[in-house]
């Protein structure tokens, strides 16, 4: 029995859907749902927890139904929403004695005083949380949820708004509760993050789970080299053979080429011809952003937005 | 229903560490029976405090049950709420402890307006009168707190909490008994404030300072209040964000 299974798991509000025929598993192990804004991952997050019912499908955590058995569901998890939830008008101590009584651990106040000691908080526990910065706010919102020793805990963009040091923090703790067995599924945006903590990475775009598996093998899958290119003023894609644009922003166009030694020259070539002055052209090997952007890129081409043609249209304004 | 009491303890400290707010819900009440009471030149009755001070005790109650709705709305707003449904705890418990809480709280409220009420001049009373005002007042705190806490969970925002207040407190207490007796009002007054609630509530605790035990408005009060908590109930069960 793994940890979550989800089948079809599909919910829409009103005409728009937000999570498409969702249809993983995820056991003993720190699984990123990775997504652009409004893709579905923490109405995925909150179906999973029982706050959401699905449009459709199912979902079992901990092999208890999510719809029918919503009590033992959440007897086994825990969760951090996306957005901050701490009482600033409570001490650290207060904050996480009353979750730890309100989940009915035997000895609230030594393992409250324990988990504060572990992330940290132990000298603050007495401040009222307003004096608290937004990692230490993190960090205890992490002592709420772990008072119970849940056996899947959720975590919504853990990491947002935090400074380098709090993020690296915050997923040494994660990554140590992973080697106790606990399952952890979390929400983020920061593709390195993912890359570097997370066993298997889901990326959903528009409610629909695009890329399923470890990081390393999703880099691989794309088995090509990137090109980098920066580029001064107007941006065309040349459209050389085998050098096929994938991403376009910030003046940055990234490509993907076969051999990427020798798409270098070529890819130079076209740029002059085209007339598109380049300021910088560079090779690496794929990142997960690479992954990321290549892999929702596709799928929104459709109907997605069009960064060239935007643009012209803001310059026609003026 | 071991959660409702870390949940009143939770709500008890973030109130008394709000210091404004411990004060601020007293000064209307306090404010209508001063200027009301003792400044008005009506004469409805003999003691015209006396008439008015169950009145306004009943208000007290109003006005702290109807915005004890504003606790849920806020613990929605700032995302509290999710975490606490998120919870194994029996999610009713939220609903109890919000109940409890804001009830009591009223209850500290009009004690406070009952000394006041002493202080300017009104009748005091035996211990068990007392003893049955509190019970009526509890009894229609739990009514409007109940209330109020699953309006707050159905309302988005706290404008519209506010407005839905507003437009149910002002109209309620002009149409109760607690400012006039029945055989001066207008025959159409006369006829809504007897079907109003909040006159139950007044009028059995004018009649328990009166001698009399008053079980029918006991009684009906305690049955509306059993119903609408029956009924919050449901919704927090049931409910998903
Ligand atoms: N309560 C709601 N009512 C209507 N639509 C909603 C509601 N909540 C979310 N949506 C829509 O559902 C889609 C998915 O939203 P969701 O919050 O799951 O995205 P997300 O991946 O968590 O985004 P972000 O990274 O910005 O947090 C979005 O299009 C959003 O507009
Ligand atoms: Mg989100």
């Amino acid at each position: 029995m793994n940890a979550i299974e989800t089948h079809d798991l599909t919910r829409y509000y009103g005409a728009r859907c937000a999570v498409n025929h969702l249809t993983l598993s995820v056991d003993r192990e720190v699984f990123a749902l990775l997504g652009p804004n409004g893709s579905g991952k923490t109405t995925t997050v909150l179906m999973l927890t029982t706050m959401l019912h699905p449009t459709e499908g199912t979902a079992t955590v901990c092999g208890h139904d999510i719809l029918r058995d919503g009590e033992e569901v959440r007897r086994s998890l825990s969760y951090v929403p996306q957005d901050m939830a701490v009482d600033i008008k409570l001490t650290g101590r207060e904050n996480a004695l009353l979750f730890a009584r309100l989940y009915g651990t035997d000895t609230p106040k030594d393992r409250v005083d324990e988990l504060l000691a572990v992330m940290q908080l132990f000298d603050r526990a007495d401040d009222l949380v307003k004096t608290y910065s937004g990692g230490m706010r993190r960090r205890l919102e992490l002592v709420q949820a772990l008072v119970h020793k849940p056996e899947v805990l959720f975590l919504d963009e853990p990491t947002l708004g935090l400074d380098v040091a709090a993020r690296a923090t915050i997923w040494e703790h994660i990554t140590a509760l992973k080697k106790d067995g606990m399952t952890i599924f979390v929400t983020t945006h920061y593709m390195d993050e993912a890359d570097r903590f997370c066993d298997r990475v889901g990326i959903i775009s528009n409610g629909s789970l695009l890329a399923l598996d470890a990081p390393s093998s999703l880099k691989a899958r794309l088995s090509n080299d990137v090109i980098t290119a920066h580029i001064d003023g107007t941006f065309r894609d040349p459209g050389v053979d085998g050098i096929t644009l994938f991403s376009f922003a910030n003046n940055e166009a990234s490509f993907l080429a076969e051999n990427g030694r020798e798409a270098l020259p070529l890819l130079a070539d076209a740029f002059t011809r085209a007339g598109v002055r380049v300021r910088s052209l560079a090779l690496r090997e794929p990142t997960l952003d690479d992954v990321f952007l290549h892999t929702v890129g596709k799928s929104e081409e459709p109907a997605g937005f069009d960064q060239t043609k935007f643009r012209t249209m803001l310059r026609r304004r003026k | 229903m071991r959660g409702v009491i870390w949940y009143i303890e939770r709500d008890f400290l973030r109130w008394v560490r709000g210091r404004v707010a411990v004060f601020s819900a007293l000064v209307m009440p306090a404010a209508w029976l001063i200027f009301v009471g003792l400044a008005l030149p009506i004469r409805f009755t003999d003691n015209y405090l006396d008439f008015i001070t169950p009145g306004i005790l009943v208000m007290t109650m109003l006005s702290a049950g109807l915005s004890g709705g504003t606790l849920l709305m806020f613990d929605k707003i700032l995302g509290f709420l999710n975490k606490f449904l998120a919870l194994p705890a029996p999610r009713e418990d939220i609903l109890f402890g919000k109940i409890l809480f804001v009830s009591l709280r009223g209850l500290i409220q009009s004690t406070i307006i009952l000394v006041i009420a002493v202080l300017i001049g009104a009748s005091v009373y035996s211990p068990l009168q007392y003893g049955l005002t509190y019970l009526i007042l509890f009894l229609f705190g739990v009514l409007l707190s109940a209330f109020a806490t699953t309006l707050a969970l159905y309302l988005e925002d706290h404008d519209s909490f506010a407005a839905v207040n507003t437009m149910i407190s002002m109209p309620l207490f002009f149409t109760s008994s607690a400012l006039m007796p029945y055989n001066v009002m207008p025959e159409w007054l006369r006829t809504l404030a007897s079907l109003n609630p909040l006159s139950y509530a007044i009028d059995a605790i004018r009649a328990v300072d009166a001698g009399a035990l008053p079980l029918v408005q006991i009684v009906s009060l305690a049955i509306l209040g059993i119903v609408v908590t029956a009924i919050s109930v449901q919704v927090f069960r049931r409910v998903t964000v």
